[in-house]
């Protein structure tokens, strides 16, 4: 893939619904955020998916920077 | 202050067996252990549960909770162990263990914590009944 590319990442129910758990995603270094990387993936609402970004918990208006790990995370249920 | 172990463990484990080697000579001691229930969250016989996690965060974020909650409550050592993989019903998924010098530290302590860990860790949960999984939307009411 030429340009920037992210690290997408899915789990759980997210990622069976999504039929894959990582992909590479072109974007705009420092002007895409998590939120519009979502949108893309056409997953539904953003409300109650938790974001990690190089293995940090963000915001969704989390700005992305060429080569992050982006991590999608449906609502936890351990314990 | 003393430590806190984490594990998450995909292989299972005896609580009481991990507590015997961790155990240590405060006043007061803690215990919460969690197993499968025999049945799913709609009252249908449980083949088995899984449970997936999201490595490195999942790890981090539980020593983070109990790090905090060790100082909050004024609390000693603490022990973390929790499966990952397929379990069948009753094998035990969580361990969580605090002791202090007081009993009050230890109980709400040890509370606080497991409410943290079902919450805030990256864990999912599927239930697997007649062949078929199904992830679970929500956590069990307390």
């Amino acid at each position: 893939m030429i340009g920037p590319v992210l690290k997408v990442l899915l789990f759980a129910s997210l990622r069976e619904r999504a039929g894959w758990a990582e992909r590479s995603f072109p974007f705009t270094p420092g002007v895409s955020t998590a939120r519009e990387v979502w949108n893309q993936l056409d997953l539904g609402p953003i409300e109650g998916i938790s974001i990690a970004v190089n293995q940090e918990l963000v915001g969704a208006n989390q700005l992305l920077q060429d080569g992050d790990e982006l991590a999608f995370l449906p609502p936890f249920t351990g314990g | 202050m003393t430590g806190c172990r984490v594990e998450v463990c995909p292989d299972p484990f005896d609580p009481w067996q991990q507590l015997a080697l961790w155990c240590g000579d405060a006043a007061a001691a803690a215990i919460f252990i969690g197993r499968v229930r025999p049945t799913t969250m709609d009252g249908r016989p449980l083949e088995a549960l899984e449970l997936e996690h999201f490595p490195g965060l999942c790890e981090r974020q539980i020593t983070a909770m109990a790090q905090r909650l060790q100082q909050e409550h004024q609390a000693g050592p603490i022990l973390v162990l929790h499966r990952v993989g397929k379990l069948a019903p009753g094998e035990p998924i969580v361990l969580v263990a605090v002791q202090a010098d007081r009993r009050g530290a230890a109980q709400r302590c040890s509370a606080a914590l497991l409410e943290q860990l079902k919450h805030q860790a990256p864990f999912w949960k599927r239930e697997w009944c007649a062949g078929q999984g199904t992830w679970l939307a929500a956590n069990t009411p307390l």
